[in-house]
């Protein structure tokens, strides 16, 4: 019998709330955090609207030998994945220190700590340049300090796939539950709003400069003029379930299925090809049908032609019931996260079926799809089975579906 | 000239380059308990010499950085303080 992947404990760190109790809060009432950057260095920059983590006291959660040596996004992953621990009751078991791994997904790295150092590269020289630089900026980061600092020595990963990535981590960390882990720390949290993370994103053609909060954002509109950035992320902890069951955790949803695909960088009419076929994977090793799909998590880039292939992408892997099954996209209340925004509509996924809530998407108002998606207010409905699609910028397709638990 | 490094300094170092909080007397007290027990690893060790090197203008020894206790650093540290120009 294959080992069931469920997961049983969720942390959030959001730009519209820290916990899952207060990200939930936010997201199910359609609060929306959009606002002007206030970091010093934007003063000067076009791109002025993202999802900051405001009232985010690293120090206060994270220790000073960890935070004097790792960036800000490794922060967020810390403190995501403390408040997912405690949610699961999990620990490091000292008698069996290789029964838990740790896998993240990155998208940028270590912005912020980076600059620092490169401008004391190139503005003191190379003597002045810190040695936790080696490792702060690494995409590797998050993994390896939440790894060290939790005493989790079981296979550890980093997944490099683009946005979709955390969707990925997310299949990685399944797969080594299924070899014969007992849990793994799963998900990703970014922290591009460092001015020179900024700059890097100027290229992106897909990035919203509009200047307005409530008109940055606006997939499936005629409005759409890209996408929003935002900072932060999630973590999860996911286990073997009869572990779960044997230490009396509380089980929050099932990883069902997932799949994946690449269709290349901002080809997006490609992209309703792949995304298809992602769902179309997902709900076959889920073993479950497009009947079966309760509500969809959107990928919603926030272009006309991306938001055009997803919406067919639908069509084209649900069928007839792509037009009735109810589609959101809360993300543009709080900005993409890059990697940590697929792993916020996860845990946003897993909370609309313990609620039976879809949670609506802020801002958006005249459709221009053939797509019931959920505005203005949440929608009651019988949840059990949640897909969440995500695409990343450089042509990353995933899809996975995560199903309440057997009652 | 007073330019030795000494357990007060390395403990201020310890804490400003690694983060790590350390008293200076009990640093002084056990100079042989080894760094990784006061949780400063290699690259905080290394830190540390960068920063001095960049504070007294010189090169310190190779072996600086893979000193295992604050003895042991103090005395390699201070060869190199001392001969330095």
């Amino acid at each position: 019998m294959t080992r069931e992947t469920v997961i049983t404990g969720i942390g959030v760190v959001a730009p519209n709330g820290i916990g899952a109790e207060a990200f939930w809060k936010s997201t199910s009432e359609g609060i929306s955090v959009l606002d002007r950057i206030s970091r010093e260095g934007f003063e000067g920059l076009p791109l002025r609207v993202a999802g900051e983590v405001r009232g985010f006291d690293a120090a206060s959660v994270i220790e000073e030998r960890f935070l004097v040596q790792t960036d800000r996004f490794t922060h967020f992953a810390m403190a995501a994945a403390d408040l997912a621990l405690a949610d699961s009751g999990l620990r490091a078991d000292p008698g069996s220190p290789f029964g838990v791994g740790v896998v993240t997904a990155a998208g940028s790295g270590g912005g912020e700590f980076g600059q620092r150092e490169l401008q004391r590269l190139w503005g003191q020289g190379p003597r002045y340049v810190g040695p936790y630089q080696s490792i702060a900026w690494f995409y590797a980061a998050s993994t390896g300090q939440i790894s060290i600092r939790g005493g989790f020595k079981g296979p550890c990963g980093v997944v490099a796939s683009d946005e979709a990535g955390g969707l990925d981590a997310i299949a990685h960390a399944r797969g080594n539950v299924r070899r014969g882990t007992d849990a793994v720390v799963v998900g990703a949290a970014e922290a591009p709003l460092a001015p020179y993370s900024g700059v890097c994103q100027l290229g992106y053609a897909e990035l919203s400069l509009v200047g307005e909060p409530d008109d940055a954002y606006l997939p499936f509109t005629t409005s759409a003029r890209g996408f929003v950035p935002a900072e932060g992320g999630a973590m999860l902890v996911v286990e073997e379930a009869r572990h779960a069951e044997r230490r009396g955790a509380g089980i929050r949803a099932v990883i069902a299925g997932q799949a994946a695909t690449f269709t290349g960088a901002s080809r997006w009419q490609d992209s309703r090809e792949g995304l298809a076929r992602a769902i179309t994977g997902a709900l076959a090793d889920a073993g479950l049908s497009p009947a079966d799909v309760d509500v969809v998590f959107a990928d919603a880039m926030g272009t006309v032609e991306a938001d055009r292939a997803e919406a067919l992408a639908l069509a084209d892997a649900l069928g007839r019931y792509a037009g009735r099954v109810p589609v959101t996209a809360p993300k543009t209340g709080t900005g993409r996260a890059y990697c940590g925004a697929p792993l916020l509509d996860t845990a946003a996924a897993v909370l609309a079926i313990e609620h039976g809530l879809v949670p609506p998407t802020p801002h958006v108002t005249d459709i221009a799809h053939d797509l019931d998606l959920v505005t203005g207010r949440p929608r009651p409905a019988r949840l059990r089975t949640a897909l969440v699609l995500s695409r990343g910028l450089m042509g990353s397709n995933s899809a996975l579906v995560v199903t309440a638990p057997r009652s | 000239m007073k330019k030795e490094l000494t357990y007060e300094e390395l403990a201020a170092l310890m804490k400003s380059s690694a983060g790590v909080t350390v008293d200076p007397a009990a640093l002084a007290a056990g100079p042989d308990t080894r760094f990784t027990e006061y949780g400063l690893d290699s690259l905080g060790l290394l830190g540390i010499v960068g920063e001095l090197e960049n504070r007294h203008g010189i090169a310190i020894d190779g072996d600086a950085d893979s000193c295992t206790t604050p003895r042991a650093f103090i005395e390699v540290v201070n060869v190199s303080l001392t001969a330095g120009v």
